[in-house]
């Protein structure tokens, strides 16, 4: 008989150098737990990822995209947040308009020294997901 | 009421006194009520010049074309070229200017106002004319538009026959022109986004089902891409040309090319397509309805255009094409811009 294999969400996770990548690998250092299903891919700032990395992300395959950037007034760029912050709005109400899951699709402020902010952010996202299932709407079918 | 007559008469004296290249306007085409775009550059060409409820298109986007004409001539002629607006196609000259695609001096804005009526939607009208011989179209006053088919003249309430976004048009008048034709209009509209919140209040599963029908039909034939005056892009990130696979293309190469949407009319590309298009004209689409009528299998594209004005407006305060002078949406913000939804 075989066992019903528990669906695993995978999160792609758009992390700024600065603050939020820098906050993911404090996590990792300060040996605080946090479940394994990230994919964590740093960028130069949050206000650097385009609303195709997302769509991107969705059609390789992740079940939820996270952007995480410097809290407002922190970013490394200046405002590259403030500018990211916008994008994003229009994108999270754009894929719920279409009918994807909002809790599909997350934004954040983590810094440097938020270590289990972060871990916080991640457990409750694959609790979120857990329930949905994989996400196959935006999945490429070719 | 904007009088032909008056509208006719700039158009020659412009020609005349050779303050601009050319004008482009609507005609008809032999004895057919819907116009077509024209581009009068002779004084006794005026004589055909329309307006009328079937001007449907946005003119604007020719400026395109003549920009790229204009980058290729040795010598090129610098003076403006004419060109007749409505309420939203104004809009959409003063995005092109806000962009710095164009500059104010390169356009004789003729600004004509559709006042409380504006543009048919075809279907409809032939709907309600069905079987009839349909003539011409003109605007009545008031709110309402003249019918004749065959001999007799039925005057009907706009609404009835126009074009949905005209129905949830709030800026009739254009916004920026050298000459204004017709009457400053504010108008009342209930709720212009009414159906957007109606396609809102659906649960996520009916969402997708809309969403996923309406995809599954689209054929990537880049019609509405074509026809909007925003999209003006050398290279399209939804076809990329550069990317283009040639013979002696190495693996390398190839791997290092990053094709965002592919070719293929699978529904995961053409979501992909669709969602790139809609942020790409977040603060700037002027509704103008162009993408929405061009599409061979009806894909309602206007409703994701108008649930990203909805959002801009909510959101930000903004409207695209107002203020050319202002950044555009993306290109700024407010500190206290709304953050309620991050974590
Ligand atoms: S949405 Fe319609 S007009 Fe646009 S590419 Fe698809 S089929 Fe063509
Ligand atoms: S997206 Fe459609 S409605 Fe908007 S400006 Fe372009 S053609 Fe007009
Ligand atoms: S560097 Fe972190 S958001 Fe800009």
């Amino acid at each position: 008989m075989k066992m019903e294999e528990k669906f695993e969400p995978k999160i792609v996770a758009f992390l700024c150098k600065w603050c939020s990548s820098a906050g993911s690998d404090l996590a990792g250092v300060s040996r605080l737990k946090y479940p394994p299903n990230v994919v964590p891919i740093t960028v130069m700032c949050s206000g650097s990822v385009s609303p195709n990395y997302i769509f991107s992300a969705f059609k390789k395959g992740a079940d939820g995209v996270l952007v995480s950037g410097c809290h407002p007034g922190d970013c490394h760029y200046m405002k590259g947040n403030y500018y990211a912050r916008r994008r994003i709005t229009l994108v999270k109400e754009l894929l719920d308009f279409i009918g994807i899951e909002p809790q599909r699709f997350h934004m954040s402020w983590v810094s440097a020294a938020e270590g289990a902010k972060f871990t916080e952010i991640i457990s409750d996202f694959v609790k979120e997901l857990e329930p949905l299932g994989p996400q196959n709407k935006l999945r490429s079918n070719l | 009421m904007v009088t032909l007559e008056e509208l006719k008469d700039n158009c020659r004296q412009i020609l005349k006194e050779g303050k601009v290249k050319y004008i482009i306007g609507y005609k008809r085409k032999n004895g057919q009520y819907m116009t077509v775009p024209a581009f009068l550059d002779r004084i006794e060409e005026v004589d055909h010049l329309v307006w009328d409820p079937s001007c449907i298109y946005n003119l604007v986007r020719y400026l395109r074309d003549e920009k790229m004409r204009k980058e290729k001539e040795k010598e090129p002629d610098t003076r403006p070229v004419g060109v007749i607006v409505k309420g939203c196609d104004s809009r959409a000259v003063n995005i092109l200017i806000q962009e710095n695609y164009i500059t104010r001096d390169d356009v004789y804005i003729i600004g004509v106002s559709c006042e409380k009526s504006g543009i048919v939607d075809e279907k409809k009208l032939t709907k309600k004319f069905a079987g009839k011989d349909i003539r011409k179209l003109d605007f009545a006053g008031n709110g309402k538009i003249q019918v004749t088919c065959g001999t007799k003249n039925s005057v009907v309430p706009a609404e009835e026959i126009l074009a949905d976004r005209c129905i949830e048009c709030t800026i009739p008048t254009p916004i920026v022109f050298d000459v204004l034709f017709g009457e400053k209009t504010d108008r009342e509209v209930p709720d212009p986004f009414k159906t957007i919140k109606e396609l809102e209040s659906f649960d996520t599963t009916r969402k997708w089902e809309f969403w996923k029908e309406e995809m599954d039909k689209c054929i990537r034939c880049y019609a509405c891409r074509s026809v909007c005056p925003m999209c003006y892009c050398d290279e399209c990130v939804a076809d990329s040309i550069s990317l283009a696979v040639k013979p002696d293309t190495t693996a390398e190469e190839k791997a290092h090319k990053i094709r965002w949407v592919e070719k293929s009319p699978v529904i995961s590309e053409n979501f992909n397509y669709h969602l790139i298009r809609a942020m790409h004209l977040a603060g700037r689409c002027v509704d103008c309805g162009e993408c929405d009528r061009v599409c061979p299998v009806d894909i309602p594209l206007r409703y994701l255009n108008r649930k990203m004005e909805k959002e801009s407006l909510d959101h930000f305060g903004y409207t695209a094409g107002m203020e050319p002078e202002k950044p555009t949406l993306v290109s700024c913000f407010r500190e206290d811009d709304p953050e309620e939804f991050i974590l």
